[in-house]
This record gives C-alpha cells, structure tokens and sequence, in this order.
C-alpha cells in the first residue's frame, strides 16, 4: 500500500467516526450565525455526546429484543458504510468492497432498522416519523441510485474510487450529464441528512418531525449512538458529493488536501439553504424529489446522447 | 445419476399412493420429499459439473426426458422449497380423507412440477405444463369448495388456460420450424421468430403473473393450504420463468431489440404494480401472493436486460443479467417458501391472518417469529440476506444497458432500473408493516396473546429455510459463478468466490460486509453496556396508551396513498351519525381498487357476457328454425360455388 492510499484510508476512517459530528456542529452553528443569534460553537454534537454517553437507557414495557438491537445495528450500518465510502481516488479496499449500489442497500438497512424498532414501541409518533421516512425513501432512493448511475455510467464504473478518479478534474465542469446528476444528488444530500424543506432537524413538534419521531422513546447511550449516525451519515453524502459531483482535483494528496474545504463549504450550503427555504408541506417533498430523480433520468439520457 | 432419478420417481410415486392410505400420510409425506431432495441432489450435480443426462432437445413429438444445467437450477430450486415444505405439511395436513387427497395430489404436482422441467420434447412438455395447472385446481377445490372458492378457481383455470394458449403455439411453432434445442434454427427478424416471442411472453408470463396477465395470482395462491401455497408461489411460478428463459434466451436466437424492451417494460411494471397493491392488502397471504407478482417482475427484469444486453453484443454482461434473474428465481422461491409456510404456521396459532388483528408474536412465538423476521428482512432486500446480492446483481445489469445500449434502449434500461430502485423502497415499506403488525407491538386479539409455538416439524422447517435465506446472502458468488455458464452464447466467466466480484463494479463482499458488519454489532453492543433505567410506558403525550390508539396498515401506507392518489385512486368514506348536533358515530371505509382489474378485465368479461347473451338468440331451441339455418348454409354454398369463391 503506498503512502497516498494509507492517508486516504486514515482520513476515510478516522473522519467517518470522529469528524462527523464536526459537520453537523458547523452547519448549526453557520445557521445560528445566519439567523443573527450567537450559537453553541461547533463543538455542540460532541458535548451532546458525551451528556448523553454518560446516561442510562431507557426500556419501553413490552419491547423485544428488537428495540435493544436498533440502535446498535444502525451504528454498525453506517460504520460499514463509512468503511465503504473513500475519501479520496486511491482508497483501498477495507473489507467490504467499494460499490454504490451497495451503499444504498447499507442506508436501508439503518433506516429499517429504526422504523422497525418504533413498531416495537408501537409509539404513535415514532410510526407516524417511520411512514414519513419509508415513504420519502421511495424516491429519495430512485434519486440516489439514478444520481449515481450518472455518475457511472461518465465514469465507467459503479467503484467508487474508479468514480471518483474518473469524474476528477474538468467533466464537473464540462460534463453536463454531470450537472444534472448533480442536482438530484443535491436532493439526495437534504433528504438524506434531514434537512429543511424536506425535515426540520431542531423541531421536536411531534406533528411535524421525520427523522426525530422514530426515536422517540430512545435516551442515554441507545439515542448517542443514533445522534452519531445522523452525523456519519452527513459524512457518507457530503463526502460523496465532494468526491464525484463537485470539482476535484486529480492524485489522491490534492484531493485529501481538498476534502476539509469542500466539506466545510458544503456545511455551510446546508446552513444556508436551511435558512433560506421553508419546510414543505409532507405531501410536496416526494414531488421535489421525483422531479430530481426525472432529471437524473435527463443526465442518463444526456451521456447516452454525447456518447453518440 | 440415472440410480438417483429412478430412486426420485419411485419415493414420489410411493409417498403419493402412500399418503393417499389411511395411516400412512406421514410416511407418504417423508417419501415424496426424499424423491423430490433425489431429483434436487440430481439436478445440483448437473449444474455443477456441466454434464448432461438423458436425451437432448428434439423436434419430435415423442417422449423424451433429460437434465441439464438450466433444468438442474431449476431442479434445486424445487427440492429447496418443497422438501421443508413437505416436512411442514407431515404436521399441518389433517390425517382425514381430505388430507389424504390432498396429498396424494401433491405428489402429482410435484412430478408435473419435475415432468415440465425435465420434458424434452414439445409434446412431452405440453401435457406436464396442463397437469401442473389443473393439479393445484384439484387440490384447493379438495380444501375448500365453498362458492368463493370456486369462482377463484374457475377465473384461475379461465385466465391461464387462456394465455397458456401462448405456450402452446409457441412450442408448436418451436417444433415445426425444428428450433427446439436449436438458436440457429430461426433466423433474426424473420416473423415466425416474432411470433414465437410474443406466444412466449404472453404464455409464460400469465403462468408467472406479470402484469397486467396477473390477475389470477393473487386470488389462487392465498386460499390453497400453505404448503402447497408456498409451491405454488415458489416453484410453480419459477418454472414459468424457467419456460421464458428456455424460449427467450436459449432458442429464439439472436432476438431484435424489441423482444427484449418489451420483457423489460412487463418486468419494471408488474414489479412496481405489484409491490404496490401488495402494500395495501388487508389479508397476509394476498400480500405475499401479490409480492409474488412484484419479483417476477423483478425476474423479467433481469432476463429483459439480459436480452438488449445481448442484442448490443455485450455478451458477458448479458450472461451476468442471466444469471441475476436466475439466482432471483432460487432466492424468491426461499423466502417466498418460508414466508408461505411462516403465514400457514401463524394461521395455525392465531385463527386468522387478517393484518390489523395480528400482533406481539415474536415474544409468543420466537422460533417461528424469528424465521418469519428473517424472511420478512431478505424479501424487503436488505443486505446480508439473499434478497439483496441478487436484487444488487439486477440493479448492476440495468446499469449496464445504458452503457452498452443505443439511446432508446439506454433510456428505458434507466427507466427500469428506477423502477427498481423504487420497488426496493417500496418493498422495504411494505415488509416493514407487515413484521411490525405481525411480529412486534402489542397482541391485538386474545387469540394472538396465547398462541404458542407449532409442533418441532412445523418449526424445523421454517428454520432450515430462514438458513438458506441467510447462507445464500453470505455466499451468492458461489451458485452465481455456474449460472453465469448457462449463457448458451458462453458470456462470461466469473470466479468462484463467495462474494460478488463483476468487473465494472465495485464488487460485493457479502462475506466481508457480514463480517464487519456483525463484529461492529458485537463491539457496540459490548460498549454499550447494560446499564438501564427503570421500563417506562409507551409515551402518548401522558395519556395511557390504549389499544385504540395503536397504528394499523391503512395508517401506516397513508402517506404513499395520499403521494399516488393520482394514479392508484383509492376510494373512502366516511360516515357520521349526529344527533342532537353531537356526534355519536363515525364508520369509515377505505379501499384501494385494483386498476388493471376494473378498467382491463371488467370490459372484456362484460363485453364477453353481451357477446355471448347475443349468440344465445340465435339458439332458439326450435327445430324450425335450425331447418331454416340448414336452407341458408345451403344457399349460400350453392351460390358460392355459382360464382366460383369456392369448388
């Protein structure tokens, strides 16, 4: 293994389980800036952690095993998938493959996981969350998939570090088919991390949330190891979104180098769209959404076209 | 081998004359099922090795019988599903004569079963192909003969001797132009080849279910017993598929573009309809008979990419979309066994499979619950079980069209794979209901909340295939690298490795990501550690939570409901009594009807009857006027003759 792709599986694993919360900190401390408030400070998400590390859990009379194993399987899903995402085009591999398609299948099992842990509880809110989540899945997931069909299919493969090194340099800028994937990508990013128009991640109106409601009943440990997979999965899409939609730059060093910045910048997208747009009425996100996926459908047709 | 076969037929034709006298069901029983694990041990063996046994293809129409490869999947396939289900049946079928017959019945359908698959003569293939459908008429007429019953049969036995029509000139016309064993036979583009395509599709896409030729399958499959049920919808479908595969991919030949967009437009919709009217049954067993309708599809899928794929001349990602339809087929029939069996064990506990009246029985019932749980995950297509690799193999086929394809073929190859993205999520929303309704939450009946666990055969056999469901998730690439060699045009050659490693992809390491994904648990798990506060009470904003408050299925699949309002129209009502300006009841109904059925077969039932009702008129019954009919013909034969149309 060279030096490069050691760095990029350092950087793909360490930043995966530490600096994930690190996103979700500056995303909601730009916000706090946006709306004219003074914020908690980026560190927010670790001293949540850590608060809520040092509780105990909390059973729900008549749950089986099913509600104690949710969370711990949903950290371990997105952990694999952490492992699977790389951080830069030299990544090796760490055991379970690189490819995205797999990927989706990792997200599933986590959002399963949940939803089927609040029919354990059979908490009206937390079903209420799940059927909104499932729902929204079914095209969050057409998108995600088209989206990085797009992204293959200009690359040439569904590897993802043969995907990031063969969108690296000009075809973000020149390719259009990757403009449009993009755009569905871009849908895929909110939704997938819960954010405004599609979730509002600082309500706990019982009415109103998504991603909250499935954890409801959950406290101490169980509810830290759930905050931290809401981050890594911050991680996983932003990464991807770094690695193949936006403009990087060819060799694995300039692309670690690159990374924090895309990141960072990307977080305060987020900010900034969330503080820009409304949340939408439940039933319109699936028609945003399935626009995204219709112009992912338009990328595929694109490529096909240059290819002619 | 040929010790082995024999052996097969004389277990199989023993257990049925066994079961079919009295005290000997169980025996009869065990019987069929070492004949049918003989016939699966021969089939494996056929597979694995290449070799092929008995006659080769013929023309002719007498005859004859062999294995190959492509029969040996198929062979594997019914031995994996029907030997559990028969261990199953030796504890669930009554010792009473209906019993008996049943399964002496059984028996013949499982040699249909085998006579289709090993036939290899038009004719020989014919008589299996009636005997399987009428069989299972036969069996569930024995079961149950109410009224309701007999309609379904008779639009079961109606539909599919009406497509079978297809399968029968789609042989025939096999046979005649000697393309029976044979791709060269029939040259591309020519005419006959598009008839043969279109008599296949329709024929053995009825016996599948694909859309809109489906609408026999959810009403058959839920009222036969379950294990014939779980045969019915695991095997007796695959060998529909198995028919598609032999004709589509084997003799048409080189087929035009079209064969396969048409294959692949039927798969993408019966995949989506089907998921999606399973999502909002009320009865278990429909759901499952209508996901049944949802991987078919999913099947075609594969087969249709594999057919454009080959038509781009990219052969070995066509022999790659063979084997992903072919692996989906022995994966479906796992699950969808186990799942059958798993709603026949629950019926058996509970009295009733009504989805909203189920409920808590993992905690009563752990053997049974945690197979049904298994199966339940690996039919929504979650990774680590064996839905996903071959789900993943589909979705990477799909991919590959537009990379290979022009831009009309591309374009419906990206269509198809979001509609298998979307039918992944869908089939995720629906399984996830059913094991929350099912499985978890509170009992919702007196009956649910003491039910105990079946007898240990009942139990074993849901176990043996909840672990086929988990072993062929952790290793697929070793089944996927020989059905990748059945590609008559010799595609690829994929390393025997227990993963999934395809060029062009990022691979899948089902073992590694198993692995890292369930030492991850342990190592979370451990860290976790035990420390717990006092059980607190569902929270319902600190009211008590009354059963009255607990989500149902219509609750729980609102929301798609409400997204697809456009296209599914589903009709509800509400009814309130007031009196004296208070309101004292509200009685709600809400239903979603199914569109292919009223807007697709209402008219042509109806246009049939009208037809018909005209015909009769001219029956009149009185011998005069067939006299004068008699008069008529003459005439007009005589006048025919005169002016020189005929003679």
């Amino acid at each position: 293994m060279s030096s490069a792709s050691a760095a990029a599986a350092v950087a793909e694993v360490a930043g995966g389980l530490v600096l994930a919360p690190l996103l979700v900190g500056l995303t909601q401390q730009a916000k706090a800036v946006l709306q004219g408030r003074r914020g908690p400070g980026p560190l927010q998400p670790y001293r949540e952690l850590r608060r809520l590390w040092g509780k105990s859990g909390v059973d729900v009379e008549g749950t089986t095993f099913v509600y104690r194993l949710a969370p711990v399987l949903v950290a371990a899903a997105m952990g694999a998938a952490i492992l699977l995402v790389p951080a830069a085009a030299d990544a090796p591999g760490l055991g379970v493959g690189h490819d995205a398609l797999a990927l989706a299948g990792l997200l599933a099992l986590a959002r399963v996981s949940v939803c089927v842990a609040a029919w354990d509880t059979s908490n009206g809110f937390a079903l209420e969350g799940a059927s909104r989540d499932l729902t929204l899945s079914v095209f969050v997931e057409a998108a995600l998939v088209l989206s990085l069909a797009v992204a293959a299919l200009v690359a040439g493969t569904t590897d993802l570090p043969g995907m990031v090194a063969g969108t690296a340099g000009g075809s973000p800028w020149t390719s259009p088919a990757l403009a449009l994937g993009a755009v569905a990508f871009a849908l895929v990013v909110v939704a997938e991390t819960g954010r405004q128009p599609v979730d509002n991640p600082d309500t706990h109106l019982e009415l109103t949330m998504i991603h909250e409601g499935p954890v409801l009943e959950y406290a101490g440990r169980d509810l830290a190891l759930l905050q931290w997979a809401l981050a890594a999965r911050h991680w996983i899409v932003l990464v991807l979104a770094a690695g193949i939609f936006l403009p990087h730059p060819v060799g694995t060093w300039w692309q670690l180098c690159l990374l924090p910045f895309t990141l960072a910048l990307l977080s305060l997208a987020l900010a900034l769209t969330e503080t820009l747009i409304a949340k939408m009425r439940i039933l319109l996100v699936p028609r945003l959404i399935g626009v995204g996926a219709a112009v992912a459908v338009l990328g595929i047709v694109t490529w096909l076209v240059e290819a002619l | 081998m040929i010790v082995l076969v024999a052996a097969g037929l004389a277990a199989l034709v023993a257990g049925g004359v066994a079961a079919a006298t009295a005290d000997r069901l169980a025996v009869g029983l065990w019987a069929q099922a070492a004949g049918v694990l003989a016939f699966g041990i021969a089939g494996g063996w056929s597979l694995c090795t290449g070799d092929t046994w008995g006659a080769a293809f013929t023309n002719e129409l007498s005859p004859h019988a062999g294995i190959d490869g492509l029969t040996g999947v198929f062979l594997v396939t019914l031995a994996l599903v029907s030997c559990p289900a028969l261990a199953f049946a030796t504890a669930y079928v009554p010792a009473t004569v209906t019993g008996r017959v049943t399964s002496a019945l059984g028996a013949l359908f499982l040699l249909s079963l085998i006579g289709v698959l090993c036939a290899r003569d038009a004719l020989s293939f014919l008589f299996f192909w009636e005997l399987m459908t009428l069989v299972p008429a036969a069996v569930i007429l024995t079961g149950n003969s109410s009224e309701a019953a007999r309609h379904t049969v008779f639009t079961y036995v109606a539909i599919t001797h009406l497509g079978g029509a297809g399968t029968w000139i789609a042989l025939l016309l096999l046979a005649h132009e000697g393309a029976i064993g044979d791709p060269t036979a029939l040259s591309e583009g020519s005419g006959v080849q598009a008839v043969i395509a279109v008599a296949a599709i329709v024929g053995f896409g009825t016996k599948a279910g694909l859309m809109p030729m489906h609408a026999w399958l959810p009403r058959a499959h839920p009222i036969a017993p379950a294990h014939v049920s779980a045969v019915m919808s695991g095997v007796m479908v695959a060998v529909a598929a198995y028919g598609l595969t032999r004709v589509l991919v084997d003799w048409l030949g080189p087929a035009p573009a079209w064969v396969g967009a048409v294959v692949l437009a039927l798969g993408g919709l019966s995949a989506v309809g089907g998921i999606t009217y399973a999502l909002f049954q009320r009865d278990l067993k429909r759901l499952l008979a209508y996901s049944t309708v949802e991987h078919l599809g999913i099947v075609a899928l594969g087969l249709g990419a594999c057919l454009l794929l080959r038509h781009d001349g990219a052969g070995t990602w066509a022999s790659f979309a063979l084997g992903a339809a072919l692996l989906h087929t022995v994966n479906h029939a796992a699950f969808k066994g186990l799942l059958f069996l798993g709603a026949g064990a629950l019926e058996r506990a509970t009295g009733s499979l009504e989805l909203d009246r189920l409920g808590g029985l993992l905690r009563r019932l752990p053997w049974t619950g945690g197979a049904f749980l298994v199966g339940a995950l690996a039919i929504a297509g979650l990774p680590l079980l064996n839905g996903f690799a071959s789900e993943w193999l589909t979705l990477q086929a799909l991919l590959h069209v537009p990379a290979s394809a022009g831009v009309w073929d591309g374009t419906l190859g990206a269509v198809a794979l979001a509609a298998l993205a979307i039918t992944m999520a869908i089939a995720v929303l629906c399984f996830v209901k059913v094991i929350g309704l099912v499985l978890l939450g509170p009992p919702r009946r007196a009956a649910c909340a003491e039910a105990v666990e079946p007898v240990a055969a009942m139990r074993w056999s849901l176990v043996v295939l909840a672990a086929a469901c988990a072993l062929l998730g952790a290793l697929p690439g070793l089944l996927f690298s020989q059905l990748v060699t059945l590609a008559p045009w010799g595609g690829g050659d994929v390393p025997v490795r227990p993963g999934l490693d395809l060029p062009g992809t990022g691979n899948l390491p089902t073992m590694g990501i198993l692995v890292v994904v369930t030492v991850l648990t342990g190592l979370i798990w451990v860290a976790r550690g035990n420390r717990r506060a006092a059980v607190s009470p569902t929270w319902a904003c600190g009211q008590p939570h009354a059963p009255q408050l607990l989500w149902t299925s219509a609750g729980f699949s609102k929301p798609l409901r409400l997204v697809l309002e456009v296209v599914l129209r589903p009709e509800r009502e509400v009814e309130t009594t007031t009196s004296g300006g208070v309101m004292q009841e509200v009685s709600y109904t809400g239903r979603v009807p199914h569109l292919i059925d009223s807007h697709l077969y209402r008219p042509v039932v109806s246009g049939a009857l009208l037809g018909a009702s005209w015909a009769r008129r001219l029956q009149s019954g009185r011998l005069g006027t067939y006299v004068v009919y008699l008069i008529g013909l003459v005439v007009v034969l005589l006048l025919a003759v005169r002016i020189g149309a005929i003679g």
